[in-house]
């Protein structure tokens, strides 16, 4: 595909955040090496001596009524530290930043949580500049499991990981073992999916590619799709409709008996299923940005991250699984929330250069 | 009175300017939160490694997975090869052509489903008519994830639908996820539109012109046919016309309630975006906005020439809904509006009640108060950087009365300015309209890269954000509907009405304000409930330009509230639904039904 003209706009002035309206700045403006704002939305102030940290996230971390780590995370790291933490979330997540890169509007955040292999991918496809520093000296690296590592030039930490995989009302159906039984016309008509539009729809086609290969990822496709598969845009949109009973197998995460017993639900109506003993892994990192105004600080939350008890809480929040050996998770949750025996996943190296061809092969076997 | 004198002279004076200032305003905003960001983003359709070119456009003419048999033919395969599936009538199975195809089915339901609900609302007189009248656009303010939820639990195996049919030895009827649900929940949306607009027509048919056919003996369904069905087509024409170009560029409502085999146009910009493929997604947001505009300007032709003069209303006096005497000329309507609510009861009222339960129930089936417990605990507990449910509700409510405040003087300038006659009016018509028909994801990656990021010119950079910026750009969605619903109408009074009071020494301002616009008033109203619906609906522009979650929105509450459940999401929308419910009333009441003319 052909790459676009950017503006690069060296020399281009940075940007402060703004109350009202507009904003005019000028060239000596420069709100990179201190806030110029009084807003509150730009977290480089140092009003009382202490110091902030500013944390990008996706919005769901802060938000989302069922999880919703945020306020632990903040309340834990500034009694820690002293520091005051500020989320931004923006709706296009990391896509965001490496939108305002290419157009040389400044990053006013010093690190984000959550990112993707995916993410790293399209960074260094759409960036010729870094946006995320290599190589931040954390302690308690060497806890995190082996395999979770995505990135091979070492700028995100991973910090927790999902899994996704097939979760299926056992009353009403019994799932299959392997792809090759999924693909069976009387598999494939109970199940909804999702487009790769999606995180999880994402994963689960990728999942594909690790077991069928580029070249025949499409005809498993083709034979769900034939078997009657229904296909959805989003996440909620297709757990929503399995809920409501439209089919008795969605594509989801492997805690889904975490929610369902938090709701008092009957676990035989959520049950997980690994196709051939696997499940895609979904690790999100932490990686801290180049522009950022306390690098330090950051490096700070990202040891934080890495302790056991935080690692175990946030997991449980955010019903994930956590990312390091050490992690401290408490015996019910261990016992609702499933791990694969074999977790699969692709790396950084897998992924660049094939991930857009293998999504637009999709839409074109599935659409066209 | 020496001291009125000077002021008299002011007054005048900001009267004789007001159209050309208000026309200055209109044009900076538009440029600036509209032309500017969508045109930085479409050039880049038409540069690819530096020079210009329009290859893009041919590569998606002649790819056949975008525009199937025409592509081929395009490419060069022989006509007879082409000609015998280009000549069926399947379901085209290419985006372009599948995006085309469902948008006609779509329209074709919306206009059944709309008119009869404006001739019930503009000819019979019955208890709540009012309250009806005001919330007919309900549907349009909804998030589509809420009609989806509201569909799935309506329409789904054993839903009331099916249990309903059940109940007569029918069904079940299997409509999810496919074809049919996309075009019905489209219906939901645009059914209202269509009826909106052909009610604000049928308010401004002048009885005396009846009456004068009836004298010459013309009988009433020759008066109908003559007289007032000439008066209605343009309305019901401009519904189907904007209906037409909203669900050529539908996205969620096919993510959430068809299966991804019915791909889109703007499902695939939505795609080209996420990859950074700006080009790509540009050019193609391009080729789908050309066929809506060609679209919307052969019915701003035919608008033109609709013109029949009108020296304004008075309405039609309504009849009673319970028939007054047994005969067939009585029963027949009623009993056609009988069968016509039942439809209209299943396909809009049983959706929002289906929410309204599912905002109230558990996934097990049993009642809760769980959701709405939710909203109240994050009002109350809800950390500074959660979406709270209050501050949502008061931001929607003053966005919405400060886009009043924006659109209405800019789509009555416009209407004004499009009505004059001058060479090219459609054209610039046309021009203006383009924020009805521009992808929305195109809106939103120009906002972004242009006034959320900057604006640079020389070493400066110009950021535009928080609430003024969302109300102008709320302003610039919606201030088409204005000219929409109110340009007809200038275009049919008598120009002499202008005319003479010019003569007695009024402004244009002055004029428009006596004496056009209380002629026109059904077309004002109808114009107000329009942009106050988009701007309570507008999700993606305020997200983007809010500088914090203080001043985010009730959508963005409702998408931030989405869980794994969607319960409370759910319980949000009901909150919308209210809340912009009786706004509506409100809108509707102060609007009057009729403003007397000044003459």
């Amino acid at each position: 595909m052909r790459r676009r003209q950017y503006l690069t706009a060296a020399g281009a002035t940075t940007v402060a955040a703004l109350a009202g309206c507009a904003e005019l700045q000028t060239p000596d403006d420069n709100g990179d090496d201190t806030g110029t704002d009084d807003t509150g939305d730009d977290g480089t102030t140092t009003d009382n001596g202490e110091e902030t940290l500013v944390v990008s996230t996706y919005s769901s971390f802060l938000d989302a009524p069922s999880i919703g780590p945020g306020e632990l995370v903040q309340e834990r790291f500034e009694e820690a530290t002293g520091a005051t933490l500020e989320w931004e979330a923006p709706d296009g997540q990391v896509d965001h930043y490496i939108q305002r890169a290419q157009d040389g509007a400044s990053i006013d955040s010093d690190l984000y949580l959550g990112v993707t292999t995916e993410d790293l991918v399209r960074v260094d496809d759409e960036l010729d500049e870094p946006l995320f520093a290599s190589g931040p000296s954390v302690s308690g690296r060497d806890d995190i499991i082996e395999g979770l590592n995505f990135d091979p030039e070492d700028r995100a930490i991973p910090f927790n990981t999902g899994y996704i995989c097939p979760v299926y009302d056992s009353t009403e159906t019994e799932a299959p073992e392997t792809f090759e039984e999924l693909r069976e016309a009387d598999h494939a008509d109970n199940l909804i999916a999702q487009d790769p539009g999606s995180t999880v729809g994402l994963a689960f086609m990728l999942h594909t590619v690790y077991q069928y290969g580029e070249d025949e990822y499409l005809d498993f496709w083709a034979d769900l799709q034939e078997g009657g598969t229904t296909i959805l845009g989003s996440w909620e949109d297709s757990y929503d409709a399995w809920l409501g009973g439209e089919a008795p197998m969605v594509i989801s995460y492997s805690t889904d008996q975490v929610f369902a017993a938090q709701d008092g639900a009957d676990l035989d109506q959520h049950q997980i299923r690994f196709l051939d003993d696997q499940a895609y892994a979904n690790p999100e990192g932490m990686a801290v940005f180049e522009q950022a105004d306390n690098p330090g600080l950051a490096e700070q939350f990202l040891e934080f991250m890495l302790t056991p008890e935080i690692q175990g809480e946030v997991a449980e929040n955010n019903v994930v699984f956590p990312a390091t050996e050490t992690a401290e998770l408490s015996e019910d949750y261990a016992e609702l929330a499933h791990e694969p025996p074999e977790p699969v996943t692709f790396d950084y190296d897998d992924l660049v250069g094939n991930i857009d061809e293998w999504i637009d092969q999709w839409d074109r076997e599935i659409a066209g | 009175m020496s001291s009125s004198g000077p002021r008299r002279t002011v007054r005048d004076r900001v009267e004789r300017r007001a159209l050309a200032v208000l026309a200055v305003i209109t044009t900076l905003l538009l440029v600036g939160m509209f032309y500017y960001p969508v045109g930085a983003v479409f050039r880049e359709a038409f540069i690819v490694d530096g020079r210009a070119t329009l290859g893009l456009f041919l590569e998606f003419l002649r790819d056949p997975f975008y525009f199937g048999d025409l592509a081929r033919l395009l490419r060069g395969d022989p006509l007879r090869e082409v000609l015998p599936s280009l000549l069926s009538f399947e379901r085209p199975s290419s985006i372009v052509g599948f995006t085309a195809y469902q948008a006609f089915l779509s329209t074709i339901l919306s206009v059944i489903l709309g008119v009869p609900l404006a001739y019930l609302l503009a000819r019979y007189e019955f208890r709540g008519r009012r309250t009806l009248r005001s919330l007919t656009i309900v549907p349009f303010v909804l998030p589509s994830i809420l009609v989806a939820v509201g569909f799935r639990a309506t329409f789904s195996t054993n839903g009331p639908v099916n249990t309903a049919l059940g109940f007569f030895g029918l069904g079940p009827v299997e409509l999810l996820f496919t074809l049919e649900a996309i075009v019905i929940a489209h219906a939901f949306y645009n059914a209202p539109l269509v009826a909106r607009v052909t009610l604000a027509a049928w308010e401004s048919v002048d009885a005396s012109a009846i009456e004068t056919a009836r004298s010459l003996g013309a009988g009433p369904f020759r008066a109908f046919r003559d007289v007032v069905a000439p008066q209605l087509y343009p309305s019901v024409l401009m519904g189907a016309t904007l209906t037409f170009v909203f669900t050529f560029g539908t996205f969620p409502i096919v993510l959430a309630l068809g299966d991804a085999s019915l791909m889109t146009v703007e499902v695939r910009v939505f795609r080209l975006v996420e990859r950074f493929d700006y080009a790509e997604a540009a050019a193609l947001a391009i080729i789908e906005l050309a066929i809506s505009l060609t679209i919307l300007y052969a019915y701003l032709r035919y608008e033109a020439k609709q013109t029949m003069q009108s020296r304004g209303a008075r309405p039609l006096p309504r009849r009673p809904l319970r028939p007054p005497a047994l005969t067939a000329r009585e029963l027949v309507p009623r009993i056609g509006l009988g069968i016509y609510s039942v439809v209209a009861f299943v396909l809009f009222v049983v959706p929002m009640v289906s929410l309204v339960i599912a905002s109230l129930t558990t996934d097990g089936g049993s009642w809760t108060l769980d959701n709405y417990r939710f909203l109240l605990e994050r009002q109350v507990e809800g950390a500074a950087f959660q979406v709270q449910p209050w501050p949502a509700i008061r931001n929607s409510l003053l966005f919405g009365v400060a886009t009043l405040a924006v659109a209405l003087p800019m789509g009555i300038t416009v209407s004004v300015l499009t009505t004059r006659h001058y060479r090219g009016r459609k054209v610039v018509d046309v021009i203006a309209m383009a924020p009805l028909a521009v992808s929305g994801l195109i809106v939103g990656l120009g906002l972004l890269r242009g006034p959320v990021f900057g604006i640079e010119f020389g070493g400066y950079r110009l950021i535009i954000g928080g609430a003024i910026a969302i109300v102008a750009a709320h302003a610039v969605a919606a201030y088409p509907f204005v000219v929409r619903t109110v340009a007809p109408g200038l275009q049919n009074l008598d120009p002499r009405l202008v005319e003479s009071a010019r003569s007695l020494g009024a402004s244009r301002a002055r004029a428009l304000v006596d004496i056009e616009l209380p002629l026109v008033w059904p077309g004002v109203v109808a114009g107000a409930a329009f942009v106050f619906a988009i701007s309570i609906g507008e999700f993606s522009a305020t997200v983007l330009l809010a500088t914090g979650t203080d001043q985010f929105t009730m959508p963005i509450a409702i998408e931030r509230f989405i869980g794994r459940r969607l319960g409370p999401a759910t319980a949000m929308g009901v909150v919308l639904l209210v809340v912009t419910s009786l706004s509506f009333i409100v809108i509707d009441r102060l609007g009057g039904e009729q403003r007397n003319g000044g003459l």
